[in-house]
């Protein structure tokens, strides 16, 4: 099987994401093809299964950023799972963006007191804890890639 | 309510009781037994009288700041599961344990303020020591806090229930009210208001204004000159979010009561986007205010009251279609506002509701405020030793009282282990419960948690307004509340 994905690349110093707008392509085993299966469908468990499989590792540091120890990356798509709202979201994004992170943090606030300001002030907070579980800093991986 | 209103109620009732292989002298039998008990939380009614009560020989000091529902109800508890319990209640208000949910009832001519009124001092269980002050400083590095009068209190346990605050003060035109609690003379509130349309069923003082008032217009109605009845919901989190419909409905059955319906304007504008959090609830409110033509725009929040023109001024909000966003694939959405003004004979105001300014402002407070718990074991998410319940507790929803029976169970039992070292296993889950006037006789019974579903207790469509329901509200949940929780620390 195949997954294609996209990359987002993380400016520390600027605490910004950029996408790097190239679909990249990847063949996965029959093994790996049936841990995708089964987790497709909880998008963030997808993604922290990939970040974190070798195969994937091995593949970024290799072949997609090869002379780039420092480089932080994150993963903005796979197979067409987005998560791009982790790291665009805005206070004027869609409110499709605010049912999803509403349910993801937990943020259950009576709709008779609803504030979209307010609210994405909160999620925004939220989102600056957990970019830092997503962001994947490959000078980590980059020396085994060098031994 | 006329006879065949009430057959025609029974007969729909009946229908769905058999849909559950139940008889209407079933479900009342049931009903009876656990009356009140479904109204705040209970599912089966027995479990008060056979709940086996294991007490703890647990040592320390506990304080309760508040002796309203919430800390005196604890501090019954307390007593009841612990063999020697050193407890001390901090409570300057003499009638902190009055009935809240009794307000609707008197703004809408039912009650009268005394069905409502109940004195501290008849509440506090024996053994308990009260200090009559209130808590103004608070220093959990040290496990003490200081009250108005320069008493330093000092704890190895502190259980903060000390309610909410109405903010009055926030509405341009309002502001000599400040802020006002439910209980108490509430004179600068009620100066604020006057006597010309303007109420409040949020205190009791307020809730007997607000049935003047409403005779008042209800007359003018009924003399023939149109009148413009307004209704308000604020921006801010509010204890029973159901009470500013409920007025509104009491108001709309008066008026039909008095013959006056068809002179009468109803609109009611909330502050935010839906009639209820739960859309079961929203799309059974939608449906009774469409039946009763009661009108309502959501997104305006109360921000001035002009008196002498009587107009009530809104910050209305809207959405507008943005630009197209190339990364996220969507259009993004730019929020908008203005000023807008409404004319209004009676105006009932919801005030937005507060952390008092005490905790808002301790290390106890979270940045809205209210305490920051664990919203399942109470606990103080910074101080172990520290625990919330009631309106002051920052759990994502339920200020009402039903939220309170199910949160002080949980609480005396988590502080207990946490005193017997042990885990804190006792899980709120968000269990609240709205029995919703929608006229003089019927009751719908929004009960949900933080599934957002609809948790009925009873084997019944949960969204059917009905007269059992009213007649529980009138004759069972006060004397369930009150002696049930406040003098036995048992419901």
């Amino acid at each position: 099987m195949q997954i294609e994905f996209e990359l987002v690349k993380y400016d520390d110093t600027l605490d910004k994401f950029d996408l790097d707008e190239t679909m990249y392509q990847l063949e996965i085993s029959d093994e790996d093809a049936q841990t995708y299966e089964l987790l497709k469908s909880s998008d963030l468990s997808l993604y922290n299964w990939l970040k974190e499989a070798d195969f994937f590792l091995k593949h970024i540091v290799e072949e997609v950023y090869p002379d780039s120890k420092d480089k932080k990356i994150a993963i903005s798509d796979i197979n067409g799972i987005t998560f791009r709202r982790f790291y665009f979201f805005k206070v004027t994004s869609g409110d499709s963006h605010y049912e999803y992170f509403k349910k993801l943090f937990n943020i259950f606030e009576e709709s008779e007191w609803q504030d979209r300001e307010e609210v994405g002030t909160e999620i925004l907070e939220h989102l600056t804890k957990k970019r830092e579980e997503l962001i994947i800093d490959l000078s980590k991986y980059s020396i085994e890639a060098d031994v | 309510m006329d006879n065949q209103y009430i057959e025609k109620m029974l007969s729909k009732m009946d229908k769905d009781l058999s849909k559950h292989g139940m008889s209407r002298r079933d479900a009342m039998k049931m009903a009876g037994l656990s009356g009140a008990g479904l109204f705040m939380g209970t599912t089966t009614g027995i479990s008060a009288e056979e709940e086996k009560i294991v007490k703890s020989n647990a040592k320390g000091k506990i304080v309760i700041v508040g002796g309203g529902l919430a800390g005196m109800s604890t501090a019954a508890r307390l007593k009841l599961k612990m063999t020697d319990p050193d407890i001390t209640v901090i409570e300057p208000g003499e009638l902190s344990v009055s009935y809240q949910p009794g307000q609707t009832l008197v703004a809408g001519g039912i009650w009268d303020e005394d069905d409502i009124a109940y004195k501290r001092d008849d509440f506090v269980p024996d053994g308990v020591k009260l200090i009559k002050e209130r808590a103004v400083f608070f220093n959990p590095q040290e496990n003490q806090l200081t009250t108005d009068k320069g008493q330093v209190v000092t704890y190895d346990y502190l259980i903060v229930a000390m309610g909410l605050q109405l903010d009055f003060e926030r509405i341009k035109g309002l502001e000599e009210a400040g802020r006002a609690l439910s209980a108490g003379d509430n004179k600068k509130l009620l100066n604020a208001l006057g006597d010309d349309g303007i109420c409040s069923i949020y205190t009791a003082k307020g809730a007997t204004k607000t049935w003047e008032q409403m005779q008042k217009y209800i007359a003018q109605a009924k003399s023939g000159k149109k009148t413009k009845f307004v209704f308000t919901h604020p921006s801010t989190p509010i204890k029973c979010g159901g009470a500013p419909k409920k007025i509104v409905y009491l108001t709309n059955a008066r008026l039909k009561e008095a013959g006056a319906r068809d002179n009468a304007e109803l609109t009611f504008y909330p502050n935010g986007g839906a009639m209820f959090g739960v859309p079961e609830y929203h799309d059974a409110i939608v449906g009774q205010f469409k039946r009763e033509n009661i009108k309502y725009h959501y997104r305006h929040n109360l921000i001035e009251v002009d008196k002498e023109n009587k107009i009530a001024v809104f910050d209305a909000k809207w959405q507008e279609k943005g630009p197209w966003d190339p990364v996220m694939k969507d259009f993004e959405v730019i929020p908008k506002h203005e000023k807008v003004r409404v004319p209004y004979d009676f105006l009932h105001v919801a005030p937005a509701q507060i952390a008092p300014r005490e905790i808002a402002e301790s290390d106890l407070g979270s940045a809205k405020g209210w305490v920051p718990v664990n919203k399942e074991t109470l606990q103080h998410i910074r101080y172990e030793n520290v625990f919330s319940l009631g309106d002051v507790a920052q759990v994502p929803m339920g200020k009402t009282g039903g939220s309170v029976r199910k949160q002080y169970k949980v609480l005396v039992d988590n502080l207990i282990a946490l005193m017997d070292g042990k885990k804190l296993e006792a899980k709120y889950a968000g269990y609240t419960v709205c029995p919703l006037i929608t006229d003089i006789g019927t009751v719908m019974l929004a009960e949900f948690d933080w599934t957002v579903k609809p948790t009925p207790s009873f084997p019944l469509d949960p969204t059917v307004e009905r007269w059992m329901w009213w007649l529980m509200k009138i004759y069972a949940l006060k004397p369930m509340t009150v002696y049930g929780m406040l003098v036995t620390g048992r419901a």
